[in-house]
């Protein structure tokens, strides 16, 4: 026996580093292995281009819960935190742009721009969007109940939640399970007119989904995106892959070892449970407890093995919908582009979305639902230079473009013959909304949904593990009866996005499994 | 005055009219006004041309709860069902998927698309009469109100979470699966091919504004499995005479016990006193006293339209203006010359005696939604398509058919022009998809009935046409339906009750609204 650990983590991405650091400092001896030279997985920033640092798939750490920041100390690790007063800003064809800023009223100067009506209803609008992501709020650091073996202790935390819900009111608790399986498009026709002012707010709502505005659950995937506030923009200073090396530093500062390079080809089962991971050089390392942060199928399938597992359990991992649809292309530019309706340079400052209207994001989605991608891009860009000069050599710029809609399954063609042509049709979309943008592009990286698999390993691509469908949450992620962060193989858990609640820059199914895990060692 | 009832119901539809037969049944002295000049509703039968009868608006029966036909007993009063015993799969290249009574023969048919589907059916099936079975549960009680601590919400909360908890847990997670996903991605999990995929997630999308792919379908799938439970495999049926027999057979049971049937009296209003229905007036001002009145018209017209909304709390009236109706389906009624003949099996056929589903691909059903979407027919519509001749030579002059086809997607409103001018550019629509697989289609047709959304509307009431009164989408079921707070039945104004598909557990010829409602009635008398 090489070596002995109370836990494995496979994975330093940001939810595998935030399980690492829980366990590490409730005394456990942790190791995390990654794959790739440098932390914070898919929540990494990375020098594309030399002088040029870009965030891979998160631009931004809007939803990381307090819980984690606070428990972890990860402000004493040189986590630094930035908020924009703006919360996008969303450029339209005919040459105006909408600004949301996370505040109300500011707000609602811009709307009555393009709607009266729609600027008299969105404080309304925001308040109710603020109560209902509060309840949601509630469930995200607790494990989902199981509802086949229902135990006190779980029954006694839920039934919080569920007073908690239940304290909303009649009529926000109705409202609220009302809206969670709403399509987005019928939930936001409901309060504004405006194209552009939905188009802005939807765009949120089809975010880890393979889905247009149109789809039920929509409305639950727009209040989870909107936890931390409505259109808040918050981005860690130095770039998102700063909140891993937080992490990590956490971790290691009690103890915790991180081995970079160090892709993990298996886990090691004996009788049922995990003993240990076997890495592609042919070291095993033995623990008491192995901790995945890839994805579900990644997990089972690729490193567990389907042998090993009950086939009523692998028949629910393959049936998981991933459906990977996001690509990423990074521009160098050589100064700050100047968008068409932008009057003031702060307008850059946070996302910058192109999504005129709620049919046009529908539209996006038809060509995607088809394995084609996009004809006109829904597109969400930022510029972190503007905040952060650091990102960028002095005087230039990074563009980081998120296009949604990139089916990992093209149907008449492949991720090879697209990539290039997928940046010229992202420029040649910015070009529409900021002209003359593309005498600035000093050079380009485009990530494709075949990329993230490949080089990041998302199974299909897919940043969140797994579509943040309604079918595919809470007591239903990763797959319904597993929702608690244990496995069918004793002594492996799962830490990823792809357990509850889910993607994005959270931490919580990371500080979740960790706090689970810690139950079961501590008995 | 002209006369004192106990209750009043409104519309002659057959929830109405269920209603209707069990407050008679428990003694009430029962008058339904309805305002054509025939019951039923949308469930009627209608000699559109002279000796060519055709089942309007609807066109088959499989949800009829069992226990309405037993305790109403219906088949004393005329009804019978004709099983429909296949679904024929044409497809455009020629081939055909059919699936039958012959389970061995639907399997071989099955596989030859797909060996893998053929494997996965029986599993497919069985699943399929296990979920239906737990739902069935639902179909029979009043929705508790989760907001209520009355004893008996708090009870019906306590045995809801007990009926479906106390499911095995492979058929709770599948449940909660149905009830989330999307009807294409649901039955991808068992099945690849094309026609049997499609043909299947057809279901999710009847009555529904959403594409196979939209969450919230495979919900719609699994109401139309839940009338298979209490028969044979297919128990998709056609009522002899149309579904206007189902109608004629409930008011007949609802005049057995003594209630009035008066067709001709659109009801104008619901008068209202002090916050009580003491009765309604027609639409040529007579009136009629009682103490109960009943709806069975759609939500909007039951509170915004029967009764002045400024009687009713603001919060309600804002709940039912966003009750999401729109109407997405549209029927063409063709009488036929001769029985038309399908390219793939050419000739007559007992695949003919069944039904004829246009649902060549998954993506084919979505595209026709795409269309949709954007407030345009579908230029290549999803057609539902049954000849009750086959199966009720009544129907049809001899020798000669009637040719039912459900469409879908036709929406109520449209984003350019109206329905008046581009209703027969629709019946086009569907008669040229339906040529592509039935080459002489157009040589046969001796006449043809186009009904839009806003037929459907203007000649039987129902808000924007939509079948199920509201669309079945997780927002809009159980004690959300169709208002939270008013899915027992009862209303603001205290007498006055709704029992139409717009409340629990919704649409299609099922009864169970009527049944609920009455029986909510009778506790509260």
């Amino acid at each position: 026996m090489a070596d002995q650990y109370d836990a494995i983590i496979i994975g330093a991405g940001h939810n595998g580093l935030t399980a690492a650091a829980t366990l590490a400092m409730a005394g456990l001896h942790v190791l995390v292995v990654e794959a790739r030279d440098n932390l914070g997985g898919a929540a990494a920033t990375e020098e594309l281009f030399p002088g040029y640092r870009a965030n891979i798939g998160s631009e931004t750490v809007s939803l990381l819960q307090e819980e984690v920041i606070r428990a972890l100390f990860l402000k004493m690790h040189g986590l630094e935190l930035r908020e924009t007063p703006i919360g996008l800003f969303a450029p339209q064809p005919d040459g105006t742009a909408l600004t949301l800023w996370q505040d109300v009223t500011h707000s609602e100067a811009e709307i009555a721009f393009f709607s009266h009506h729609d600027a008299a209803r969105y404080p309304d609008f925001a308040a109710q969007v603020a109560t209902m992501a509060g309840a949601l709020q509630s469930m995200m650091l607790l494990a989902p109940p199981d509802l086949a073996e229902l135990d006190p202790s779980a029954l006694a935390k839920w039934g919080r939640v569920g007073w908690k819900v239940r304290r909303l009111g009649d009529r926000d608790m109705m409202a609220f399970m009302r809206l969670l399986p709403m399509p987005l498009k019928d939930y936001l026709d409901e309060w504004f007119e405006s194209d552009a002012l939905k188009g802005a707010l939807g765009a949120a709502g089809v975010t880890g989904t393979m889905l247009g505005p149109r789809g039920g659950g929509t409305t639950l995937q727009f209040l989870y995106q909107n936890l931390g506030g409505l259109n808040r923009y918050r981005t860690v200073a130095g770039g998102t892959g700063r909140l891993a090396e937080a992490l990590g530093s956490a971790a290691q500062a009690n103890g915790a070892e991180i081995r970079c390079g160090s892709p993990v080809a298996r886990i090691l089962v004996d009788d049922g449970r995990a003993t240990g991971v076997e890495l592609a050089g042919g070291a095993s390392i033995q623990a008491r407890a192995v901790v995945s942060g890839a994805d579900p199928k990644r997990t089972f399938l690729g490193l567990v093995g389907p042998t090993k597992l009950p086939p009523r359990f692998m028949r629910q991992v393959r049936n998981i919908l991933y459906r990977g649809s996001t690509a990423r292309v990074h521009f160098a530019l050589s100064a700050l582009p100047q968008f068409r309706g932008q009057a003031r340079e702060e307008q850059l400052s946070a996302a910058i979305r192109i999504s005129p209207s709620l049919d046009y994001l529908e539209r996006a989605y038809d060509d995607a639902k088809y394995g084609r991608i996009s004809e006109n891009l829904y597109l969400e860009a930022a510029i972190p230079s503007v905040a952060d000069p650091y990102l960028a050599p002095a005087g230039h710029h990074l563009l980081s473009v998120t296009v949604r809609y990139t089916p990992y399954r093209l149907r008449d063609s492949n991720w090879e013959e697209q990539r290039e042509p997928l940046g010229d049709r992202v420029l040649a979309t910015l070009a529409r909304y900021a002209p003359g943008i593309e005498q600035l592009v000093v050079d380009r990286h485009v990530l494709t949904p075949l990329d993230y698999e490949q080089r990041y390993g998302l199974t299909e691509g897919s940043i969140f593990h797994g579509q943040m469908g309604l079918d595919q949450m809470l007591v239903m992620r990763p797959v319904p009866g597993w929702s608690r962060y244990r496995t069918p193989i004793a002594n492996l858990y799962l830490c990823g996005a792809g357990a509850h609640p889910g993607g994005g820059v959270t931490g919580a199914p990371g500080y979740n499994a960790a706090r689970a895990i810690l139950r079961d060692i501590k008995g | 005055m002209a006369a004192q009832y106990d209750a009043i119901v409104i519309g002659g539809g057959h929830n109405g009219l269920v209603a209707a037969a069990y407050l008679a049944r428990a003694g009430k002295k029962v008058l339904v006004l309805e305002k054509r000049h025939l019951v039923g509703g949308a469930t009627v039968t209608e000699e559109v041309y002279p000796g060519f009868k055709f089942s309007v608006f609807s066109y088959v029966v499989s949800l009829l709860r069992p226990d309405i036909v037993r305790e109403l007993q219906l088949a004393r009063h005329g009804l019978t069902i004709l099983p429909l015993e296949s679904t024929l799969t044409p497809l455009p290249d020629g081939d055909y998927l059919y699936r039958g009574a012959d389970h061995w023969e639907t399997l071989r048919n099955v596989a030859r698309f797909s060996e893998r589907d053929a494997g996965a059916y029986d599993e497919y099936s069985r699943n399929m009469y296990f979920m239906a079975k737990a739902v069935k549960y639902i179909l029979g009680v009043r929705p508790p109100d989760p907001t209520r601590y009355h004893p008996r919400d708090l009870w019906g909360l306590v045995e809801m979470a007990r009926h479906f908890l106390g499911l095995p847990e492979d058929q709770l997670w599948l449940l909660a699966k149905l009830m989330t996903m999307s009807a294409a991605d649901f039955v991808e999990q068992w099945f690849e091919s094309e026609p049997l995929k499609a043909t299947l997630s057809a279901s999710g999308i009847i009555g529904t504004f959403l594409g196979p792919r939209s969450p919230g379908t495979a919900y719609v799938l699994l109401h139309h499995y839940m009338g298979e439970i209490d028969g044979a495999f297919r128990a998709w049926g056609f009522a002899r005479g149309g579904t206007g027999g189902i109608a004629e057979a409930i008011a007949s049971a609802a005049r057995a016990h003594g209630a009035a049937v008066r067709c001709d009296s659109p009801v104008a209003e619901v008068i209202v006193k002090d916050g009580r229905a003491t009765g309604v007036a027609l639409e040529n001002g007579d009136t009629f006293a009682a103490d109960i009145v009943v709806s069975s018209l759609d939500p909007r017209l039951t509170f915004l339209k029967l009764v002045d909304p400024a009687q009713l709390p603001g919060e309600l009236v804002a709940d039912i203006r966003k009750f999401n109706v729109r109407g997405s389906s549209g029927k063409v009624n063709l009488a036929l010359d001769a029985l038309p003949d399908l390219a793939a099996l050419p000739g007559p056929g007992r695949h003919l005696a069944g039904a004829i589903s246009f649902s060549p691909s998954v993506d084919y059903l979505e595209r026709a939604y795409d269309d949709a979407k954007y407030g345009d027919f579908s230029r290549q519509p999803y057609v539902d398509v049954i000849i009750p001749s086959v199966i009720d030579p009544g129907m049809a002059p001899p020798g000669k058919h009637v040719m039912s086809c459900f469409v879908q997607y036709a929406p109520y409103e449209l984003r350019e022009g109206t329905w008046e001018e581009k209703r027969e550019a629709f019946g086009d629509a569907v008669i040229d998809a339906l040529s592509t697989v039935m080459p002489n289609l157009k040589e046969v047709i001796l006449h043809r009935q186009v009904l839009t959304p806003l037929d459907i509307e203007q000649m039987i009431g129902i808000t924007q046409g939509n079948i199920f009164h509201g669309e079945l989408s997780l927002s809009q079921l159980f004690f959300l339906r169709p208002a939270p707070g008013y899915a027992g039945y009862r209303t603001p104004i205290r007498g006055y009750y709704q029992c139409g598909s717009g409340t629990h557990p919704g649409g299609g010829i099922m009864g169970a609204p009527g049944k609920l409602a009455a029986l909510e009635i009778l506790k509260d008398s």
